[in-house]
């Protein structure tokens, strides 16, 4: 089926609030809580994006992504735009990688019990790396590590990237990341 | 003129349009620029079948209830009369599609997350089809206004805070009136002293 090409890199972007890069960086932890090889598949998935000029390797990631203060080691510059959008683009088309996963978790014909593990396993994961990356001096990360599985919290993180998968999800990722702060 | 058929399935939602070229735009053979019927099958659901007019009442309500959806917004999307309405009902979401036709029942259907997720990415790869030449008139993702985003918090928890402030506040003014001031003592003390004075020249 010959549909829409995959998004190209992208050539301008948009500057995020403070709110909007922790909501950015905890979606991209939520991935490599899904994925046990969440990191490399990123750097693999920015290289076939042609996003290599923004995330040559893991450490430039890392760097990006340390602009969320809610980091254990954060940044205090801003977020360049173009990085924001690279990391956009990341999230969506990692999200389409990752959609048969997000659909098991979201799905309410599943078996019962299969769902609560895999909810328990996706929790587990996610806490732990919460624990190892974030700050836990920051109340905001401490209200992230009494997340209960499956809890309003954890479907909230699972359906956003459910519902910004692929290329059609990038422009209402872009969206939610700029609203404004209540 | 042959018919062009074109179908996008993601796990539980299959979408079929079917169309012919407008060759007075000059598309190709490959393109739908009129859209003649399209056909919709949700696992679990009848069938949905309609016109383009349908089709654009499905992605308008549809689209932007997503969107809401991501930023955490619930409340319904499109009109009571028109054909298709989404509305928030629990954890799920309830569509309810209208026929055009008098004395058809309303058909409700009950979609959970993973549903939705699904009808949505069908309806992304149709509208960034680029052999699919029509034009969609929903509104394009724009960040939501701050009163959007407010209202998402009940009015209970808003209020909360400042009334309980307010009521702090006034408590306090209260006791502090009730509260009697210490009355100044004033001391009755015998006749001064007398002051030794210095003698001065101008004595002498």
């Amino acid at each position: 089926m010959n549909e829409a090409p995959a998004p190209s890199a992208p050539t301008n972007g948009a500057r995020l609030s403070r709110r909007g890069v922790e909501r950015l960086d905890l979606l991209l932890l939520t991935i490599e809580a899904l994925d046990l090889n969440g990191g490399e598949a990123m750097v693999w998935t920015s290289q076939q994006m042609g996003l290599q000029a923004q995330f040559p390797n893991r450490v430039e990631l890392w760097k990006r992504r340390c602009h969320n203060p809610l980091r254990r080691t954060t940044r205090r510059d801003q977020l360049n735009p173009m990085d924001a959008e690279s990391l956009i683009y990341l999230v969506c088309a990692m999200a389409d990688r990752l959609y048969p996963m997000l659909h098991q978790l979201l799905s309410s014909r599943e078996p019962e019990q299969l769902t609560q593990q895999r909810w328990q396993l996706f929790h587990e994961r996610l806490r732990d790396l919460i624990e190892e990356r974030m700050n836990q001096r920051r109340e905001a990360v401490v209200r992230l590590l009494t997340m209960e599985p499956a809890g309003p919290l954890h479907r909230q993180l699972i359906s956003t990237l459910a519902f910004c998968a692929g290329p059609g999800g990038i422009d209402r990722l872009r969206a939610t990341l700029l609203d404004p702060t209540p | 003129m042959l018919k062009t058929t074109y179908q996008y399935e993601q796990t539980a939602a299959r979408l079929v349009v079917e169309g012919f070229p407008d060759l007075s735009a000059g598309h190709s053979s490959e393109a739908i620029g009129i859209l003649s019927s399209w056909r919709l099958q949700l696992v679990g659901a009848p069938e949905l079948e309609g016109t383009r007019d349908h089709l654009e009442a499905l992605m308008t309500a549809v689209m932007p209830y997503a969107r809401h959806r991501l930023s955490g917004v619930q409340r319904r999307f499109g009109q009571e009369s028109g054909f298709v309405s989404i509305a928030p009902d629990q954890t799920n979401h309830r569509l309810e599609l209208r026929s055009s036709r008098e004395g058809v029942e309303p058909l409700q259907l009950k979609l959970d997350d993973a549903e939705l997720a699904d009808l949505v990415r069908c309806l992304d790869r149709l509208r960034l089809d680029s052999r699919v030449k029509l034009t969609w008139t929903f509104p394009a993702e724009r960040p939501l206004k701050r009163q959007e985003i407010v209202d998402r918090v009940p009015l209970q928890k808003r209020l909360g805070p400042p009334l309980l402030a307010g009521v702090a506040l006034a408590c306090t003014i209260a006791t502090a009136w009730l509260v009697p001031l210490p009355q100044e003592t004033k001391e009755t003390s015998q006749e001064p002293a007398p002051v030794d004075k210095p003698e001065t020249q101008s004595d002498r």
